[in-house]
């Protein structure tokens, strides 16, 4: 799939495509063309959504990724040699595409 | 790969717990769990019905409760008083299992003490908890062994601790735990919920509860900390949070952090192990959580059996109930000394012998036998206690229960079958209710837990869930709504639950102002959904309105109690436990009517100081020289129980239909059934009661039986060998007892089995082998096919509905009672009702019905009224203008001679203590005296006043009128009698004359009977002096409106306006087809009851539900011979004039018609009528509102 290219800091509505384990733990990323490898073992987490401001409906039987999200952390090297990256990325449930959440400064210098 | 839940709370955890116990157990075992626990908020409210999930499941059950930590606060005590408790975290109990009972007993006894107002050591509760030292106490046995285990997790205080960060204080706490209870007895719970890295619930969270556990050397467990069993509940939660918090969702702290709080699978579960193991840099702690987690869960799996008590009867020590003998002896005997006392004619009657023999043997084969004597003791402690109570349900149907006094029907006389009340074949405790006098339940639960002791009593409690009022505020709320928009959108709502709430909006017009709003305004989608979610969930738990559990002294072992709100201790365990539990429930039921009786024989007594003349007022009489009957006692006292079933006038005035105010037949749908049955013997009461249910209603039988009834139509047996069972009803089957027989003709299974087949149908799993069963057994013995299909279509439309006869018979007697009452002592039984208001009408269209009966109604008098309302001898004999409709017994007192005057009671803000102390001070000889006496406040002295309840102090001045009173008490000072010039008690007041009106200023214009009737409905929401319509008369003359006693005499299909007060309003449950609307009004003269069609609410809309004053369009339909209602076209608000029609409207072409009518061959009145009176049953058997106290 093609992307935009340039990216903002601080916006991130790019997708980026993610491939996993069979147990569906993130080993590897694609973004702007590029392969990045991990340099760190994966930290995930459920974010919480305000989703009675977002959604337009909360019917029962609606299944889960009404209230939470799972973001995954990805700390990255390009094509494993590059500077230390981190991206935090999630995959929605309807669609099965990835999405870029966040890029920390912060992360970026630690090990 | 198997994993145990031990922390999950399920719906029973109210505004906490989303998911119902069964569907939590079903979502564990689809997982391949083979255990799994309940932890529900303060209590064991969903453990039962997690024990029979479990049970019938095949899983072991764990139970435990999660309670509120309490800890005296910080900073000085003051005065030496022991400081306040304040709420420091949560921790989890968990019971110790295969230990004879003992670890669920330390488990209800911890649950109690936390629902105790104060601790042990009388050191007052801010809410429901429990004190570290209070939990030591409970933790082990004497003898050193655990009996609960106490988790601490991230709600703990260590967790608490942990979560701030506070790692020093988390390990204080742990070691002062540690050292309370011992490490044995203790567990660190590990709980991620992945929510954002660091915060509680995350899985920093847990490594940090799981490096203080390790340091301070206790065992940690793993557990999710569940809340709801699919990640859909999720939401639920929040709204659930919100409600809790009483916040909306964007302003809430104490949400949860994600929605990961569901019941894992044991993959995940192994998972989050490893994930956590990995964190903390050790992955061999992994295994060790699950090692740890699975032990815990091996102690704490129950065996229901000896650990709860399940399924097995505890009745009370026989030497409670004074018994030293065998039980079944002792039972044997007083069924003896019963039928020498009863039926001393039948010592030797081979029938009676057998079925006493029967019924005894089956009693001591089932071990019943102290059942059937500890209710025998609690009936003749109500009576010995002057109470009037009556057995009901199909206890009535034992003839042990006749010969011991538990109820007073003779089932041999009404052919009544013991099967349907116990059999062998039915293990479990048969329930015996008994109806008392409302006004003195209380009164016998007191007497009960003292006669029995309060170690073996309980009252019973019951769930209240959400409806979908209160479920459309709270989501509403959670959503930040304004109050004001949701109270509109809560006040619409009717009678539906919230699960239904966006299928109503599609059909109900009411609702269609909300519904166009849908879609339009973001919100209100998303509150719609949300209360569909609420729907059901359990939001607190109340006293039950009747059920009293007995049981031995082991009751408090078996079950943890709670204070109710009449201090009684309150199980936290409902109706459907008591048999599963094994615990004896015996429902105590006020009913209003038997107040209300008992108030009515009161007044006869008071007023008619002899026998002589009680029986002249109630013409009473009979034979010459006339004689006082046997059931008039010498000194004038009624007792009914010995009044004969076949009182002309009796049923002379049931068949009138003017039923207002007697027991059961004075709904609409009633009136309309009395009025086609006509009933003329007790047993045709029987029957209408029995009739009026949804099973005979939906298999059709109501109208083939009124049919054959009155020989328009030859009666049918399906087979000539069910003719004997089917006899009395003319073909139809009607009763339990029929569907019994039937099942043993045609199957010859023995009435035993047949009740248990009887149970079945309707039940959709278990009908068709029912069904199946019939058909062979009765195709072997002969039937044709034929039969079986006709019969095996009225059993199985009959369902489990129906009625048994027993409870049929049992609830004709007060209707009897009653309405024998109004027929001979007009009166008195009307002041009875407005006394004790036990129907299903707002009481002002009772005072109605006193004009309709011919009864004056006296105003409020500060002198002659009383605390209750009373039958006053009216000055003079004046007899009414003209006869009252509403007929009475001939030869008893003719109208005119004896009123009704109202109650100090009931008057808006006046307190009941100022109503006593009023009465306390009768006669009061002036307006100053009253003031100086009575305590009245200056309020409640003008209300009396604007009532008119000094007129007759003002009549004796001969100055002014009301009006000038009430202007003289508003402008005049304020301030009673200053304290030196009040006489002190004892003293009388000197005889000065009344200074305050001597100086009153007068010339007020009399206040008009408009004014006064608006007065008397706001102060006492009765209208007294005249009806509320009489204002409206001038324009409903102008409109041509007709008034309700004029429309029996009108043709069928009239087309006419009426109008009046909404009365009752009654929908009819929904089974696929278009709803009706019945709609009562009163306008003075009677009720009309209008039905409104489809096409009539389409046109009518929000007026519906919300207006009281109604003018209705409408066409008459007969019902019977006594009987007139009304199909309505359209309906307006009467009390907007702008919008009402035009006079002469009738004759407007362009007004509503109706659409069917007078265009097919068929006649579509009497099509409608059937189909109305089926509907008007179905609407008002949901409605209780009638029957039951409380």
């Amino acid at each position: 799939m093609r992307r935009e290219s340039g990216e903002r800091m601080g916006i991130f509505t790019q997708s980026i495509e993610v491939d996993c384990t069979p147990a569906g733990v993130p080993i590897r990323m694609r973004w702007q063309g590029r392969e990045y490898r991990l340099a760190a073992e994966p930290v995930r987490w459920f974010e919480r959504r305000k989703w009675w401001k977002e959604e337009l409906r909360a019917e029962r039987g609606r299944g889960p990724g009404l209230v939470d999200y799972e973001v995954w952390q990805l700390q990255v090297k390009l094509a494993g040699v590059g500077p230390l990256r981190t991206f935090e990325v999630s995959c929605q449930i309807d669609t099965g595409r990835w999405r870029i959440i966040r890029m920390p400064e912060a992360y970026k210098e630690s090990a | 790969m198997s994993f145990t839940h031990l922390h999950v709370s399920s719906a029973f955890s109210a505004h906490y717990g989303v998911s119902w116990p069964k569907d939590l157990v079903a979502a564990a075992i689809d997982d391949g769990a083979d255990a799994l626990a309940i932890t529900d908020r303060d209590g064991l409210y969903g453990s039962v019905k997690h024990l029979k999930a479990c049970i019938e499941n095949g899983i072991d059950p764990i139970i435990g409760v999660d309670l509120a930590l309490l800890e005296p606060s910080t900073g000085p005590a003051i005065h030496g008083k022991a400081k306040e408790l304040r709420t420091v975290g949560r921790i989890i109990a968990l019971a110790k299992g295969h230990s004879n009972g003992a670890g669920y007993a330390a488990l209800c006894h911890l649950i109690t003490a936390a629902h105790q107002l104060t601790t042990s050591t009388g050191v007052h509760k801010p809410n429901i908890g429990i004190t570290r030292e209070e939990l030591a106490t409970y933790v082990k046995a004497p003898n050193g062994e655990v009996l609960l285990t106490i988790m601490l997790g991230a709600g703990s205080d260590v967790g608490l601790a942990t979560g701030h960060r506070q790692y020093n204080q988390a390990r204080t706490l742990l070691r002062d735990w540690r050292s309370l209870l011992g490490v044995e007895a203790l567990r660190v719970e590990i709980t991620t919920h992945l929510s954002n890295p660091g915060e509680k619930l995350s899985t920093a969270h847990a490594i940090r509860m799981l490096r203080c556990a390790i340091t301070v050397g206790i065992a940690p467990v793993l557990t999710n900390a569940v809340r709801y069993a699919e990640p859909d509940g999720a939401a639920t939660a929040d709204v659930l949070d919100s409600a809790r918090a009483l916040s909306s969702l964007s302003t809430l702290n104490d949400i949860q952090p994600n929605g990961q709080g569901w019941l894992k699978p044991a993959e995940h579960m192994h998972h989050l192990a490893t994930e956590i193991a990995r964190s903390a840099a050790d992955t061999s702690l992994a295994p060790t959580l699950l090692r740890n987690t699975a032990a815990l869960a091996d102690w704490a799996r129950l065996d229901p059996v000896p650990d709860t008590g399940w399924g097995n009867p505890v009745v009370p020590e026989p030497h409670i109930i004074g018994i030293t003998t065998d039980p079944n002896t002792e039972l044997a005997a007083r069924s003896e000394a019963g039928i020498t006392r009863l039926l001393p004619h039948e010592t030797n009657n081979p029938l009676l012998r057998e079925r006493l023999e029967a019924e005894l043997s089956t009693i001591a084969d089932l071990g019943f036998a102290p059942y059937f004597l500890t209710v025998a003791e609690v009936s003749s402690m109500i009576t010995d206690m002057g109470i009037r109570s009556a057995a009901r349900g199909s206890g009535a149907s034992s003839l042990v229960n006749y010969l011991i006094g538990i109820s007073q029907v003779n089932p041999l006389t009404h052919d009544l079958l013991f099967e349907r009340f116990l059999s062998r074949d039915r293990a479990t405790l048969p329930d015996i209710d008994i109806d008392v006098e409302s006004a003195r339940r209380h009164e016998i639960y007191r007497k009960i837990f003292d006669r029995f002791g309060a170690q073996r009593v309980s009252l019973m409690s019951m769930q209240n869930g959400y409806r979908a009022r209160g479920a459309v505020r709270d989501a509403g709320t959670a959503l930040g709504m304004e109050e004001t928009d949701i109270d509109v959108i809560a006040k619409q709502l009717w009678r539906f639950s919230a699960s239904s709430f966006r299928d109503a909006l599609a059909e109900k017009p009411e609702l269609a102002p909300f519904a166009d709003r849908l879609g339009t305004e973001k919100q209100l989608d998303l509150l719609v959904d949300l209360t569909e979610r609420l729907d059901r969930l359990p939001r607190h738990i109340s006293m039950h309105p009747c059920g009293v559990i007995l049981s031995d002294n082991t009751l408090r072992d078996r079950t943890p109690m709670e204070p109710s709100g009449i201090t009684l201790p309150m199980s936290q365990f409902d109706k459907h436990d008591m048999d599963p539990m094994g615990m004896l429930k015996l429902d105590v039921l006020g009913v209003r009517m038997q107040s209300a009786i008992t108030y009515s024989l009161a007044e006869i007594a008071r007023i008619h100081p002899s026998a002589q003349a009680v029986a002249t007022a109630g013409g009473h009489l009979s034979g010459k020289p006339a004689s006082i009957p046997g059931y008039i006692q010498p000194n004038g006292a009624i007792d009914l129980a010995l009044v004969p079933l076949d009182d002309e006038p009796t049923f002379e005035l049931i068949r009138s239909t003017h039923t207002l105010g007697c027991f059961q037949i004075e709904s609409p749908g009633q009136r309309e059934l009395i009025g086609k049955l006509a009933p003329t013997e007790f047993n045709d009461l029987i029957i209408d009661i029995s009739l009026f249910r949804p099973g005979p209603m939906k298999s059709n039988m109501v109208k083939p039986y009124l049919e054959n009834r009155h020989g328009f139509a030859p009666e049918k047996y399906p087979h000539p060998s069910l003719a004997p069972a089917l006899a009395e009803t003319h073909g139809v089957t009607v009763f339990h007892e029929q569907v019994l027989r039937i099942f043993d003709v045609m199957t010859d299974c023995g009435l035993a089995k047949a009740d248990v087949y009887r149970r079945l149908l309707g039940n959709p799993k278990a009908e068709p082998a029912v069904e199946s069963l019939f058909r062979s057994k009765a195709l072997r013995r002969g039937y044709s096919l034929a039969v079986i299909d006709e019969v095996w279509g009225t059993l199985s439309a009959f369902g489990s509905f129906g009625f048994c006869k027993a409870h049929g018979a049992a609830f004709a007697v007060p209707t009897y009672h009653s309405a024998w009452l109004k027929a001979h002592h007009p009166e008195a039984f009307l002041a009875g009702i407005w006394e004790h208001d036990p129907g299903m009408y707002p009481k002002r269209l009772l005072v109605a019905e006193a004009r309709r009966m011919g009864i004056k109604i006296l105003p409020l008098d500060i002198n002659r009224s009383a605390l209750g309302y009373k039958v006053e001898k009216l000055d003079g004999l004046l007899p009414p203008a003209q006869l009252p409709v509403v007929p009475r017994a001939v030869g008893a007192m003719p109208p005119g001679r004896y009123g009704i005057r109202l109650s100090l009671r009931g008057i808006r803000s006046v307190s009941e203590r100022e109503v006593t102390r009023v009465a306390a001070g009768q006669p009061y000889d002036s307006i100053a005296d009253v003031r100086a006496r009575s305590g009245l406040t200056r309020t409640s002295l003008n209300h009396f006043a604007a009532l008119g309840a000094f007129d007759s102090l003002q009549a004796g001045i001969g100055r002014g009128n009301r009006a000038d009173l009430v202007e003289h008490l508003r402008a005049g000072s304020s301030k009673p009698v200053a304290q030196r010039h009040r006489p002190i008690p004892g003293q009388l007041s000197l005889p000065l004359g009344d200074i305050d009106l001597s100086t009153m200023l007068i010339g007020a214009e009399q206040t008009s009977l408009d004014e006064v009737v608006r007065t008397e409905l706001d102060l006492m929401s009765l209208d007294v002096s005249a009806h509320l319509m009489e204002s409206h008369a001038t324009l409903l003359d102008a409109l041509g409106v007709s008034r309700a006693q004029d429309l029996l005499a009108m043709r069928n299909g009239t087309e006419v306006l009426v109008a009046g007060v909404r009365v009752a309003t009654q929908t009819p449950p929904m089974r696929g087809g278009r709803r009706v609307v019945f709609i009562s009004v009163d306008d003075g003269t009677g009720c009309v009851d209008a039905t409104f069609f489809h096409e009539a609410q389409q046109r009518c809309g929000p007026l519906l539900f919300s207006t009281r004053l109604l003018l209705i369009h409408g066409l008459t339909r007969r019902t019977g011979p006594r009987g007139i209602s009304l199909q309505a076209l359209d309906a307006w608000d009467l009390s907007a004039k702008s919008m009402l029609p035009a006079p002469g409207y009738l004759a407007d072409p362009a007004r509503a018609r109706n659409q069917s009518f007078g265009s097919s061959a068929l006649d579509p009145a009497a099509k409608r009528s059937a189909v109305s009176l089926a509907q008007r049953m179905a609407a008002e058997d949901l409605d209780t509102r009638g029957y039951l106290g409380a």
